[in-house]
Parts: C-alpha cells; sequence; structure tokens
C-alpha cells in the first residue's frame, strides 16, 4: 500500500516535472522565430506545443537509456526516484525565476544520480550510460551546434547575398514555420521521452514492469501531453533571454539556428542520447551570432548561461541527495514523500506569487 | 578509460547527421530563396527562359528541403 502511494505520487511528480520541462524550454523552441518576427508568439507558442505533443510518439531510445543506462535499476525504489524528480523540477524553478535557461535534462539526470548515490553509494551509478550517453553527448552536441549553426549561416549569406533584402527576410522567415517545427517535434520527442524514463524506471522499482520493459502506452500518453501542456503555458522570460540577449537575430540566423538545433537533436534522439535542448539551441543561437560578427554576441549573457550550465549537474544531485535524506528521516514510508511534496507546493506557489508582484509573465493566452 | 566508455560510432554517426542536415537543408532553402528571388528580378527585366532556369532550380532545391525532412522523420520513426 505504502509503496503504491509512493509510485502515485512519482508518476504524479514526474509528469509536474515534464510540465515544468514544457514550461522552462518554451524559449528554445519559441524564441528565435518570435525575435526574427516570423511569427506572433501566441502562434509560435501554439504551434511548438502541437508539435511537441506529436514528438512525443516518434520514438522511445532515449527513455530506454534513462531508465536502464545511467542508474542501476536493481538498487533503485520510487522513494529514490522521487527525490531526484524534486532535484530537477526545484533546480528548474531556480533557474526559471532568475531567467536562465539552463537545462531540464540534466537537472532530471543530476537529481536522479545524486538521491541515487545518497540511498546506495556510487554503486547505484551505471558510469558507462552517464559517461558515453550523457555526459560526453552533453559537452559535443551544443559545439556541433554552434559549428553547424555558424556554418550554415555563412553559406546562406553567400547564397542570398546579393538578392533584395525583403525577399531574403520574408523566404527565411516562412522557413522559420518548418524549422521551428522541426526543432519542436525535436524537443517533444527528446525531452518527453526523459519523463517517460524515469515513470519506467519508478514502475520497475515498483515491481510493476520487468527490467528490461518498454515504456507503457498510458506513459506516453501522459508524457506527451504534460511537456505540451507546459510549453503552452511557456516563460517568456527565458524566451526573452533566447531570443534577444545573447544575439539580435535576423530571419536567416533565426532558420539556421533551429535548423542546426533540430539536426542535432533528431539525429541524437535516434541514437538515445538524452541530451539538453537548452544547450543545443542556445549553441546555434551563437554559432549563428558569431559567424556574422563575434562582437554580435553578448558574451556576458553567454556567461551566465555557461554558469547555469555547469550548476545544473551538481546542483540538482545535492538537491536530490537532499531531499532522499530528508525523506529517510521518517523511514521507508510514504510520509516522507508526502511531507516533501507538501512543501514543495507551497514553495512552488510562494515563488509563482512573487513573481507575479513583480510583473506578469506574457503567456500563450496572452499573446 | 573514457575513450573506451564512449560510443564513438553513435556518437560520430550523430554528428556527420547533424553537419549534413543541418548545413544541407540551410543551404538548400538558401538556395531556393536565392531562385525565387532571380525568378522574380529576371521576369521584371524581360529574361523569361533566364527566370525559368532560376525558378525550377529555386522549386528543385525547396524540393529537396521538403523530402529531407521527410525523411529524418521517416528514420526518426524507425528506432
Amino acid at each position: 500500500m505504502s509503496s503504491d502511494v509512493i509510485l502515485v505520487i512519482v508518476v504524479a511528480t514526474a509528469l509536474a516535472f515534464d510540465f515544468t520541462n514544457g514550461f522552462h524550454d518554451t524559449a528554445n523552441v519559441v524564441a528565435t522565430s518570435i525575435s526574427t518576427g516570423a511569427a506572433r508568439p501566441s502562434v509560435a507558442i501554439g504551434f511548438a506545443s502541437l508539435l511537441n505533443f506529436v514528438g512525443a510518439f516518434i520514438s522511445i531510445s532515449v527513455a530506454a537509456t534513462v531508465a536502464k543506462d545511467v542508474v542501476n535499476a536493481e538498487v533503485i525504489t520510487t522513494t529514490i526516484v522521487f527525490a531526484g524528480l524534486i532535484g530537477a523540477i526545484a533546480w528548474n524553478l531556480i533557474t526559471w525565476y532568475f531567467g536562465l535557461p539552463s537545462s531540464s535534462s540534466h537537472a532530471l539526470i543530476g537529481g536522479v544520480v545524486g538521491s541515487a548515490v545518497a540511498a546506495a553509494g556510487f554503486d547505484a551509478i551505471l558510469a558507462e550510460g552517464l559517461v558515453g550517453k550523457v555526459l560526453v553527448p552533453a559537452v559535443v552536441a551544443p559545439v556541433v551546434a554552434f559549428l553547424v549553426a555558424g556554418f550554415a549561416i555563412g553559406l546562406s549569406y553567400r547564397v542570398v547575398g546579393r538578392q533584395r533584402p525583403g525577399i531574403v527576410t520574408r523566404g527565411y522567415r516562412y522557413g522559420q514555420v518548418i524549422s521551428g517545427g522541426l526543432l519542436a517535434l525535436a524537443h517533444g520527442t527528446n525531452d518527453a521521452q526523459k519523463t517517460m524514463g524515469v515513470i519506467t524506471l519508478a514502475l520497475i522499482a515498483a515491481g510493476k514492469l520487468g527490467s528490461e520493459a518498454d515504456p507503457p502506452t498510458w506513459v506516453i500518453v501522459a508524457s506527451a501531453t504534460a511537456i505540451a501542456l507546459g510549453t503552452y503555458s511557456g516563460g517568456w522570460r527565458i524566451i526573452k533571454t533566447t531570443g534577444t540577449r545573447i544575439i539580435k537575430m535576423d530571419a536567416a540566423q533565426g532558420f539556421s539556428a533551429q535548423g542546426a538545433g533540430a539536426a542535432v537533436i533528431l539525429a541524437s534522439t535516434h541514437f538515445g542520447f538524452p541530451l539538453s535542448t537548452t544547450h543545443v539551441i542556445n549553441g546555434g543561437v551563437m554559432g549563428s551570432g558569431a559567424a556574422k560578427r563575434l562582437s554580435a554576441v553578448r558574451w556576458g549573457v553567454a556567461g551566465n548561461i555557461l554558469v547555469a550550465w555547469l550548476l545544473t549537474l551538481p546542483m540538482a544531485a545535492l538537491i536530490g541527495a537532499l531531499t532522499y535524506g530528508f525523506t529517510r528521516i521518517f523511514g521507508t514510508g510514504a510520509l516522507g514523500p508526502v511531507l516533501v511534496t507538501l512543501m514543495a507546493l507551497s514553495l512552488v506557489v510562494a515563488a509563482f506569487a512573487r513573481r507575479a508582484q513583480r510583473g506578469a509573465p506574457v503567456t500563450a493566452a496572452g499573446g | 578509460m573514457i575513450a573506451t566508455i564512449v560510443q564513438w560510432k553513435e556518437l560520430g554517426q550523430t554528428v556527420a547527421a547533424s553537419v549534413v542536415a543541418g548545413v544541407g537543408i540551410t543551404f538548400a532553402f538558401s538556395v531556393g530563396i536565392w531562385g525565387s528571388g532571380q525568378f522574380i528580378e529576371l521576369s521584371r527585366n524581360d529574361r523569361p527562359v533566364a527566370a525559368t532556369v532560376a525558378g525550377v532550380v529555386g522549386a528543385l532545391a525547396l524540393l529537396c528541403v521538403a523530402g529531407a525532412v521527410i525523411v529524418g522523420i521517416v528514420v526518426m520513426t524507425q528506432k
């Protein structure tokens, strides 16, 4: 009975994380389209939300990596998964509050790794999967996006350089419907799968699924819905950072940044690498800016983002470990997770209330 | 140790696919815009043959973009 209660809390928390992931990462998907004038915020966010939902259904490779290749499923309990999720959500909300586009994916993996180490020591970690499938691709992917976007925009300027600016801008704005759509699809498939993977891990830990099982259909549908709803409710603060504060983009740069981002994320998803969509699209944005003029990139803002990236894994791991330690004060039953959930909900409400006092966010509904 | 842990083959294929698709699609789309611009410009200058050639090149490039997007999504769904 107690383990079932924890499992229900874990599934609800995972879906809440998925919602915050969509909410937090809306910027990655729509910022460039909005900042170049290719789409109005409400249209871009609605379109991205729909394609996030569709994207969640096209692959389960990343879910398999998260569920089976990062931590040892045999020593994982539902409480460990719960504590990891709290670590990820807490870090997501902290970075959202300060308007920093850090990685939800690394927060999730950091949280689960931290709580697993706190519970079972370093033996709980599958180093091969963590390093080979998460950490190395995490470094490589944004660099590749940076180079691809930079090279692509350089080539584009050569091809269309002598055309009338009007037709070029209009053309790339239309193109951003395609590149933005692909990016939303890529985001949906890579990021929603991380939640699918975590829920699957919890179901395996609770003995509801075999250790080699794939995510059940209800898990896929629920994850797709949560990320799509989160995206639709997206955060304007991070959109502003990604869309205007790193560089001021033209439509061609927006197209190349989104195209590079989508290509990197889709290719990585195909091979089951759970990388950060945030890192990749920001790499693309910086690449398309740096190729035009190095000084066009506001490196100070880029530096702040880099610091947030570097802090994400260890901070989420620390919060996950502390959360696990706190829940164990109340034994192995459901009391600890229930108390943490209530405390987390109180903090979320307080954060939203404080944010609302500082200025109402622009949401999809608000245009 | 890291060298043995990293899945170099998959990582290399990911990088190669990203470069080919990311640069290729942007290049092809740019050629599509160039073709459209040239078609309009040359038509205005009363050069119908050159305008048609530019238009066809542009249209083919845009078809390549559409094809690449479709192939990419199909490949994604097959694993």
